[in-house]
């Protein structure tokens, strides 16, 4: 486990000396969920309804933002080559970049969701559902992206193409997320369970296909 | 294309020891084209190759195949030691420390480091004076010098595959490289490096291939 720890601290140290793309992030998040009450107006009901979906498409959209970089700087700087050699290997290698993705830009996300909530005027006592939802569709939704990233590693504006992939494929964790986040009586719910369910094939799959897509797009690709 | 692979070993009595770096037949496409067309190469450990040839003759993509980096058309290519790739990126991140990053290196590679071995290292190759600033500003000789600097941090029975290693190096950065590789193969490490550059003229007898265009 020493190799793939190594990999998440360097991800982590690099993303300290780059913290300020954390603050951006997390402004995307906070503005688009503030202009869905402007846009609606005062209309009190309509926002209650909303206010889920509107947390849920935010964190989709602001987790997707940093996709296009993840593999491209260590593509660029030669890091995927000493990767590719070492005792970590490939397919560890982005599994530990997906929990070091998550760590850096949907836990923030987490920490702030409950101030959004109440500005959203969410019940207090629907939070732990949401959060519990939103923990866990987060992690899948990362795995989600990776696939995506590993895959478009090497287009050009890859951004767009990530976007293309995946968000057609996160739509079942945007709709158990949903009605596992407006569940009452309890955190687990079918929904939530479902959801879970994902995120346990996600786990799976991803490391490999990641992989294999990283390793293709090498031999296609220059030196 | 023919290939002159002539090797003068140091005793007769390696020659029975199996070779560290084998290549039988090894054929590479890149895109559409055959950049390297049955190519038969072999070296004992405790020896260094100079892969000579003119400009996108695959030198490169001969080391990154033997590294594993690009698939092979055809051919064996069977390596007895681990091997560690030097290429022209440096694999460093711009982000943190030139420290930090050879760090994470012997992490990922499950070599065993302490600060003393990281600073040997870093003294390997005269780079403790910068060792402590943020890669992204360092001069691309600098930022080589960490890059080879990582190599003495493996065990010697490794082999080093090198493209180009001194690209980039002053005279002391040149005599720091010719130094690491001389004590590798001493310790019974194999090398293989393309170059450009007369490199390494204090190692006696080192094995030369030559890639000839096709």
């Amino acid at each position: 486990m020493g190799p793939f720890f190594g990999q998440i601290t360097r991800d982590m140290q690099i993303a300290w000396q780059n913290r300020q793309d954390i603050s951006v992030m997390l402004g995307f998040f906070v503005i688009i969920i503030a202009l869905f009450p402007m846009a609606i107006g005062p209309k009190t009901a309509i926002l209650e309804t909303l206010a889920i979906p509107i947390i849920w498409i935010a964190a989709l959209l602001a987790s997707l933002a940093g996709f296009d970089r993840l593999f491209a700087q260590d593509v660029r700087d030669g890091w995927l080559d000493q990767v590719s050699l070492s005792a970590l290997g490939i397919c560890w290698y982005a599994l530990a970049k997906a929990v070091s993705h998550w760590l850096t830009s949907s836990v923030p996300l987490l920490v702030i969701t409950p101030v959004l909530a109440m500005m959203l005027n969410i019940p207090a006592t629907q939070l732990p559902a949401l959060l519990v939802a939103l923990l866990t569709g987060s992690m899948a939704l990362t795995l989600l992206g990776v696939i995506g990233a590993s895959l478009a590693e090497g287009a050009r504006h890859s951004g767009a193409l990530i976007s293309i992939l995946v968000l057609p494929l996160s739509m079942p964790i945007l709709i158990f997320g949903g009605l596992a986040a407006i569940h009452v009586g309890g955190i687990v719910s079918p929904h939530l369970m479902l959801l879970g369910a994902m995120l346990a094939l996600l786990l799976v799959i991803t490391p490999i296909v990641a992989a294999c897509a990283l390793q293709v797009s090498e031999a296609e690709s220059g030196i | 294309m023919t290939y002159s692979s002539n090797y003068k070993l140091a005793s007769s009595s390696n020659a029975e020891t199996d070779p560290c770096l084998q290549i039988s037949a090894l054929s590479v496409m890149r895109g559409q084209r055959l950049v390297i067309d049955q190519l038969n190469h072999q070296q004992p450990a405790g020896t260094l190759c100079l892969l000579t040839g003119t400009n996108g003759v695959g030198k490169s993509t001969l080391l990154r195949t033997i590294s594993g980096r690009l698939p092979a058309e055809s051919g064996h290519i069977t390596c007895t030691l681990q091997r560690f790739y030097v290429g022209h990126a440096d694999g460093l991140s711009g982000a943190i420390t030139g420290r930090q990053n050879l760090h994470s290196w012997a992490t990922i590679n499950s070599q065993p480091v302490t600060p003393k071995s990281l600073k040997i290292a870093l003294a390997g190759f005269g780079t403790l004076g910068f060792a402590d600033m943020p890669v992204q500003l360092l001069s691309h000789g600098q930022r080589r010098r960490l890059a080879l600097a990582r190599l003495l941090l493996t065990r010697s029975q490794s082999l080093w595959v090198l493209d180009e290693p001194s690209a980039g190096l002053d005279k002391d950065g040149h005599e720091h490289l010719e130094k690491a590789i001389a004590t590798h193969l001493a310790r019974g490490g194999g090398v293989i490096a393309a170059t450009h550059r007369p490199l390494l003229a204090a190692i006696k007898n080192p094995i030369n291939l030559k890639l000839e265009p096709r």
